[in-house]
């Protein structure tokens, strides 16, 4: 056999060997890792409507069982009004409410975003005034570690509560991540609206923004009924 | 007086290569390899014993497969067979920690995936395990991939005490220190702080080795 036909085969073989075992491995642990991730999920929304304070952890049976009680999953049609989880249709987009007292406490909408390196999913919850932020998450992420990877910290994110999405006369704004420090360079009239920026990571604050624009533009119905207190729980 | 057996042991082939890769040629210290992860994954003990293991992991057992095939693998597609290889290993690693150990795989990111670049692994591949038996190669591989674990714990132990007042997640520095006025250094928390200790490690080995010469 020739040299160049031996290495052909060889590196034929390799592949086949190590393809059968990384498929292997990964069908064989598919199932604890979505686990993981369902967990991860319900642990983020727990944190961006306030269940979950930085610094207590909690352990997974907690955080199921603290899910079961108080968060529950609506749809939301085009018109703005909440649909039980059972019959919603194909346009209708998820929201995941925390309730006290069978009354809405806060909502927490799904963030899928561009980033710089690849999609940054979270979820933005907001109080039931709809337009004041009670909370913001990253769960999943490829920005670079250090820089846009910072937006998983809790720095970060806890300079989105209490920030408005709209502005006082009630039109709407969304929440805009600033280059750098947000600081005396913004005007006053937009400092309710403006989080602090990651300093390196301008473009995945840039992205970052448009997502969350985006998002928040899709959910406005629902957020409208929330500022006019025309929302029932069905 | 040292025993008799530790003397021999002392002049033995295996024992004089594994001290090499832990303390006159230590992959981090000696040769600088690897800083990147080393910089990176060192703020907490937890993750740095993780990430110790995982690239022991692929140390040792890159070098075993490919000291096996040492002698069928073809010359000219070396490279490429190597870094297959121990580019499986590492996402085997990383798949594992993904399952088994969430949160530590989230706070390591892509530092897992990146120990396919890590230059210690290619380096023992192409070093070492091309013209050494298995048996050797393996506790070759192993002896660096400890060699680079005790850099990383000793870094990884000095920031987590100083930087958060913890090892191993567990607060070590009683509250009436931080009472009396005592901060957490927040330097150790970042990258430069790393910089700084690895830094310090170099030195500290270089001046030790240096003594032990003579000069």
């Amino acid at each position: 056999m020739s040299e160049s036909a031996r290495s052909f085969f060889f590196a034929v073989a390799l592949c086949v060997v190590c393809s059968v075992l990384l498929t292997a491995a990964s069908t064989g642990l598919q199932r604890r890792q979505e686990h993981n991730m369902r967990l991860e999920k319900q642990r983020n929304v727990l944190k961006a409507v306030g269940l979950i304070v930085a610094g207590k952890p909690l352990v997974e049976s907690q955080i199921e069982k603290l899910y079961k009680e108080k968060i529950k999953t609506f749809w939301v049609t085009p018109e703005g009004e909440l649909v039980d989880a059972k019959k919603h249709a194909g346009t209708d987009l998820p929201l995941y409410v925390r309730l006290e007292d069978r009354t809405i406490h806060t909502y927490a909408v799904p963030v899928e975003s561009d980033g710089l390196w690849g999609k940054i999913y979270g979820y933005l919850a907001l109080e039931n005034d709809g337009a004041t932020v009670a909370g913001f998450t990253v769960f999943q992420h490829s920005e670079t570690p250090g820089l846009g990877g910072e937006i998983e910290k809790e720095w970060f994110q806890k300079e989105w509560i209490g920030k408005k999405i709209v502005d006082k006369d009630g039109n709407f704004i969304s929440i805009r991540i600033a280059r750098g420090e947000a600081g005396e360079a913004v005007p006053e009239r937009m400092r309710p609206h403006t989080v602090d920026g990651i300093s390196g990571a301008t473009l995945t604050g840039r992205y970052l923004t448009a997502g969350i624009r985006e998002t928040l533009e899709s959910y406005e119905p629902v957020s409208i009924r929330f500022r006019k207190n025309m929302i029932g729980v069905p | 007086m040292t025993p008799a057996p530790v003397q021999a042991l002392r002049k033995s082939r295996s024992y004089k290569a594994v001290a090499r890769a832990l303390w006159e040629a230590n992959p981090i210290s000696k040769q600088i390899l690897g800083i990147c992860s080393a910089l990176a994954v060192t703020v907490q003990l937890k993750t740095a014993l993780v990430m110790s293991i995982a690239l022991t992991f692929v140390v040792a057992f890159s070098s075993l497969i490919i000291s096996l095939m040492r002698r069928a693998m073809p010359r000219n597609i070396r490279i490429m067979v190597e870094v297959s290889v121990i580019a499986t290993l590492v996402i085997l690693a990383d798949e594992f920690l993904r399952a088994f150990m969430y949160d530590v795989s989230r706070q390591l990111s892509v530092f897992v995936g990146l120990i396919i670049t890590n230059c210690i692994v290619l380096g023992r591949a192409e070093g070492y395990a091309l013209s050494n038996p298995p048996c050797k190669s393996f506790v070759d591989g192993l002896a660096n991939g400890i060699g680079y674990g005790s850099v990383l714990m000793g870094v990884a132990f000095l920031r987590e005490l100083l930087g958060s007042g913890k090892l191993f997640g567990y607060p070590v520095i009683p509250a009436f220190f931080y009472e009396a006025g005592y901060l957490d250094n927040g330097l150790m928390r970042l990258a430069p702080g790393a910089f700084i200790i690895i830094g310090l490690f170099v030195w500290l080995e270089h001046t030790l080795l240096s003594r032990k010469k003579g000069r």
